[in-house]
């Protein structure tokens, strides 16, 4: 589909990212030195306010995008045949899929130990528990967040993810990927407030070479992490405006 | 359709000053170029995830009531932003602004929900991916 928007809602659209940028500047984090855990690696634990990205070609906000996706023949094929009217895999609340869970609006708080890392997205209330203690990957099944293992770069914390199910989307828009995605995310805590986050793209069956997003992610220590049930009272889906995607072939 | 509907130009820009949900891809349920005005009564009010929604009656060119329900943000992000289920009454009069159902379905996506003071709640909805999809 190749639809342009009246002028009115892409302006309003423009004027309502403003309004938000201008909210979330209001919140100053705590200032202090980067927190360490007593092993003397940095701590990335806390709540954390994220940036919106429901397209990751788009800048804004804390969120640098690659403008122009380096698609191979099969990825621009799946990009330009997706509608979500076909089947929303998220509008059915199955699991949105690693970049998809960091890219929405919701909090993610992050619990972290020697041996573990935790995300714990708000998000339809899911987690990903990735081991940090050097451990090589898994062998198991593909799954819709993959197969996460992290080791530290001098400070820098980066979780090498895997073994993904090719079922999600890479974000809101529908970027596509295929079961050969690679995804590198990399964590620097430059002070006590704030997490600086590269995510870099890696699917030699959907792109031509590997992209990657920047982002800047803010501690909000007055936030507390609420149930978020995405069936509860999913309408849309139950009422037929959504439909849910059909179940890939054997 | 005899209902009071009418399109709207512009004016929805204090709708989208925090964060769209997430939860599912805006274009497959709404049509972001069907822009709807509704003016009613709130006869429901739903605060649970992954939207919030808002039940009204609109009455049509004879004067009779026609029920719409319109999707709001997540009550997650409202919360923190100082909404709770008690921000809007059962029996209040709403103008809502925002953008119709594909399936023509009395189903609204709401950017805006004013009240006759002029006062808006629940500002807030899940049209932040609606811009262009592909170039």
């Amino acid at each position: 589909m190749k639809t342009l928007l009246p002028a009115c809602v892409v302006v309003t659209m423009a004027v309502a990212g403003q309004a938000l940028a201008a909210g979330q500047q209001d919140f100053k984090p705590p200032t202090g030195p980067t927190p360490r855990l007593q092993s003397g690696k940095v701590d990335f634990s806390g709540v954390w306010q994220k940036a919106y990205v429901p397209d990751m070609t788009k800048d804004g906000k804390d969120q640098k995008g690659t403008a122009v996706l380096p698609f191979t023949p099969w990825g621009e094929a799946e990009w330009k045949k997706y509608d979500a009217a076909e089947g929303d895999y998220t509008g059915a609340c199955l699991p949105f899929g690693m970049t998809r869970s960091v890219n929405t609006p919701e909090p993610m708080q992050i619990m972290q130990s020697d041996k573990y890392f935790t995300f714990l997205f708000e998000q339809n209330s899911w987690f990903h528990v990735v081991p940090i203690d050097g451990r090589p990957h898994g062998q198991g099944i593909p799954t819709w967040f993959g197969d996460s293992v992290g080791h530290w770069e001098g400070d820098t914390l980066v979780i090498d993810t895997i073994n993904f199910n090719g079922r999600t989307r890479l974000d809101t828009i529908g970027h596509p990927h295929s079961e050969q995605l690679h995804l590198v995310q990399r964590f620097t805590r430059p002070d006590l407030g704030h997490i600086t986050y590269a995510v870099t793209v890696e699917d030699p069956k959907t792109f031509t070479r590997t992209w990657t997003n920047t982002r800047t992610f803010t501690l909000r220590p007055d936030w507390e992490m609420m149930e978020y049930s995405c069936e509860e009272n999913n309408k849309s889906l139950w009422e037929g405006r959504i439909k849910a995607p059909k179940p890939p072939k054997p | 359709m005899k209902t009071k509907v009418f399109a709207v130009l512009a004016g929805l820009a204090v709708a989208m000053a925090q964060p769209a949900s997430a939860h599912h891809s805006f274009a497959a349920e709404f049509d972001a170029n069907k822009p709807v005005t509704l003016q009613g009564t709130v006869t429901k009010l739903e605060w649970q995830n992954p939207h919030i929604w808002v039940y009204l009656d609109v009455k049509d060119d004879r004067g009779n009531a026609q029920p719409w329900q319109c999707e709001g943000g997540p009550p997650n992000t409202l919360t923190r932003n100082g909404w709770s289920i008690n921000s809007l009454k059962v029996g209040e009069q709403v103008t809502i602004d925002g953008v119709l159902a594909k399936d023509g379905s009395k189903t609204c996506n709401a950017r805006l929900v004013k009240l006759p003071d002029g006062r808006s709640v629940f500002a807030g909805s899940s049209g932040g991916d609606a811009p262009p999809k592909k170039q």
